[in-house]
């Protein structure tokens, strides 16, 4: 008898077909639009994670800043010395550490010719050490490290390319660099690093165009500037380490945090009263980059969700106009034998199968307009032009909002049709068999 | 087999209107045997749509008590009341009542659906009946393909299927022309004949000679034609 009731519930919809359908549609464009918003929001939270992954997963930034929960990093004054990077390379749980010297270069010459000079504007220059190709995630297409103490640098492949693609910069080349304290130093290149997989759009800090050995291009000119201060210490305004492993990141963190504040390092003489030593991992990058793009998909997906309610309010709507349309219906089956449970069922059915039939098709056409929302979101992307236009957002479906969404709809058509059902339920026949 | 087929009691029937109480029925008594055919006449006011009702256990007395086909139904609660009015009454309305988006056999079956039963007993009894009213060639089409008459003799098919104790003719004929009109008089007459009790609640005068017994009613109390 359920059966017979279900299936007179579908010939009714059939009868009422553009109500049915209109009715679907509220339903639908709910679903897609929770399904859309969770697959872009999904899509573009994976594509920014990517773009923050600064460092290897065991990668820490060691510098200056303010602490707290929520540390911020300052780049501020030169305090960590050769001694520290020796030292806290030897803590237990750090694998490698690398400084990071910033050599300030406003031009890059080539020599065209005997008396024929090219000349390019600066790229970021690191005076660093090998360890940082690994601790960047950075790998060599061709040629070698730079020794310590000799003229040598690794360049970056977009490096490699400023005097046009056409002239390309090889290893075994020499530039020269103009610091900014005047002085050109002339440089070998000896390795040309690969270009980044994922070329990141956050990431200028982590990806220098030229790295140098310290010796000569940073002590050099930190002697000529700052020495007097430090009595020609070098040192580094922030340092990277890595950990030994994934779960070794944390401990990484402390030993580095306890070894800097305590009394046996270089930096705790160097730094000022009021700033405090800052240790950023990545895994803490990308959990600050989840925690804000949580809270932009639970407010986006709140707005979907309104939409999805709206939808159940067209339900009830309907269902509410037809029930009192078929009023007189509703008293004729009351006539002739119907019970009170069976126009309950009968009007429940009709709205739970729009919420069946809207959540499924509000599923298949969620999924395809998903597609063309982060088709558009890449097309943006790469008008953007720079290092946006770089990176691709790919299409990554939110499995379990399929499921949400659809069981949501179904629930949604339920409760919007409780409340006509009911109405229609408990109907006096004499009265409903009177109406007009 | 009882006697009677329906037996009332000094049945009342009072309407709460706002402030004031209305008396529709007023101590009725009255026994109907079966292959009785019953015409309740009165005009609009007299309390014969209440009694039909009640009746037709659509409604139920304030006070007395109703006994269809041995059920007493003053004591039953909607659900029981609703198998009741399925299994035991057939109802034939003025305005045919007929199901819209339902051809003629789904129509006809629709009484067979809330009882239970297979689909394929439905449609086979539904099938009977409509060749019974003479509408074999109609089984497919919805009521708004059909004219009133025809509309009326699928209602009469579809009062029949539960093979119910009594047929409740609601002015039967008030949508028709003389003539249909006259039609399904005949076919109700007949329909008597073969041993279904009928009551037939109406106004029309003229309809009185297809009774084999005539109730008036006039502000709820009845009085006995003879």
């Amino acid at each position: 008898m359920i059966g017979d009731i279900f299936t007179m519930a579908l010939e009714t919809m059939k009868s009422y077909k553009i109500r049915t359908f209109l009715t679907l549609i509220g339903v639908i464009i709910g679903v897609a639009s929770v399904i859309m918003v969770t697959t872009a929001g999904n899509s573009v939270s994976t594509f920014i994670a990517e773009q923050w992954n600064l460092f290897n997963p065991t990668g820490m930034v060691i510098g200056l800043g303010t602490g707290g929960d929520v540390p911020q990093l300052s780049i501020r004054s030169v305090v960590f010395t050769t001694n520290d990077v020796e030292n806290i390379k030897r803590l237990p749980s750090i694998k490698n550490v690398a400084p990071i010297g910033v050599v300030p270069v406003n031009k890059i010459l080539r020599r065209d010719g005997f008396l024929n000079w090219q000349s390019r504007p600066g790229e970021t220059m690191y005076a660093s050490t090998e360890a940082i190709l690994e601790i960047l995630n950075m790998e060599l297409e061709e040629g070698t490290m730079f020794q310590e103490g000799k003229n040598e640098v690794v360049i970056s492949k977009n490096v490699a390319e400023v005097f046009g693609s056409d002239q390309p910069l090889n290893v075994g080349d020499t530039i020269y660099l103009r610091r900014v304290d005047g002085k050109t130093l002339e440089a070998k290149i000896v390795g040309i690093l690969k270009q980044s997989s994922s070329y990141s759009m956050f990431n200028t800090l982590t990806t220098p165009g030229i790295i140098c050995p310290e010796k000569p291009y940073y002590s050099s000119y930190f002697g000529s500037n700052a020495g007097s201060i430090l009595k020609r210490v070098v040192a580094y305004t922030i340092l990277l380490a890595e950990a030994a492993d994934t779960k070794s990141v944390l401990e990484a963190q402390n030993e580095i945090l306890s070894y800097l504040e305590g009394t046996g390092s270089d930096a705790s003489q160097y730094k000022d009263e009021n700033s405090d030593f800052v240790v950023i991992t990545q895994q803490y990058i990308l959990d600050r980059v989840e925690k804000i793009m949580n809270v932009i998909r639970t407010y986006i997906t709140a707005i979907a969700l309104i939409s999805l309610l709206i939808g159940g309010v067209g339900i009830a709507n309907i269902m509410f106009a037809t029930v009192t349309e078929r009023t007189r219906e509703i008293g004729t089956m009351m006539a002739v034998g119907a019970k009170r449970r069976d126009i309950l069922q009968l009007f429940l059915y009709q709205s739970m199968v729009i919420g069946l039939l809207g959540g499924l098709a509000g599923c298949v056409l969620g999924a395809s307009g998903s597609w063309f929302v982060v088709d558009l979101l890449n097309n943006s992307i790469k008008n953007l032009g720079g290092a946006f236009s770089t990176g691709e957002i790919q299409l990554t479906y939110a499995p379990e909002w399929f499921l949400i969404a659809s069981i949501v709809g179904i629930l949604i058509g339920v409760a919007a049709g409780v409340l006509p059902a009911r109405k229609a339920a408990k109907m006096d026949p004499v009265e409903a068999l009177r109406w007009e | 087999m009882p006697e009677y087929v329906i037996e009332i009691d000094s049945l009342t029937k009072i309407y709460k209107t706002g402030k004031t109480d209305f008396k529709a029925l007023n101590n009725v008594d009255l026994r109907i045997r079966k292959r009785d055919f019953v015409a309740i006449m009165g005009p609009s006011g007299s309390g014969k749509s209440t009694l039909m009702n009640i009746i037709g256990c659509l409604d139920r007395p304030t006070s007395g008590t109703v006994v269809i086909d041995g059920e007493n139904i003053s004591t039953v609660n909607d659900n029981q009341l609703a198998i009741i009015r399925g299994r035991k009454i057939g109802f034939i309305f003025q305005k045919f009542n007929l199901m819209p988006s339902m051809n003629a056999v789904k129509n006809v079956a629709l009484p067979m659906v809330f009882l239970g039963g297979s689909k394929a007993e439905r449609d086979q009894r539904a099938f009977d009946l409509l060749e019974k009213v003479g509408l074999t060639n109609w089984a497919t089409h919805l009521p708004s393909e059909l004219s009133g008459g025809q509309q009326q003799r699928i209602a009469i098919a579809r009062a029949l299927i539960n093979t119910p104790a009594i047929i409740l003719a609601d002015e039967p004929t008030g949508n028709l022309d003389t003539k249909t009109g006259e039609q399904i008089m005949e076919l109700l007459v007949a329909l008597n004949r073969e041993g279904k009790t009928i009551l037939l609640v109406t106004h029309a005068i003229a309809l009185k000679r297809f009774a084999n017994r005539v109730v008036n009613m006039l502000d709820g109390e009845v009085t006995e034609e003879t």
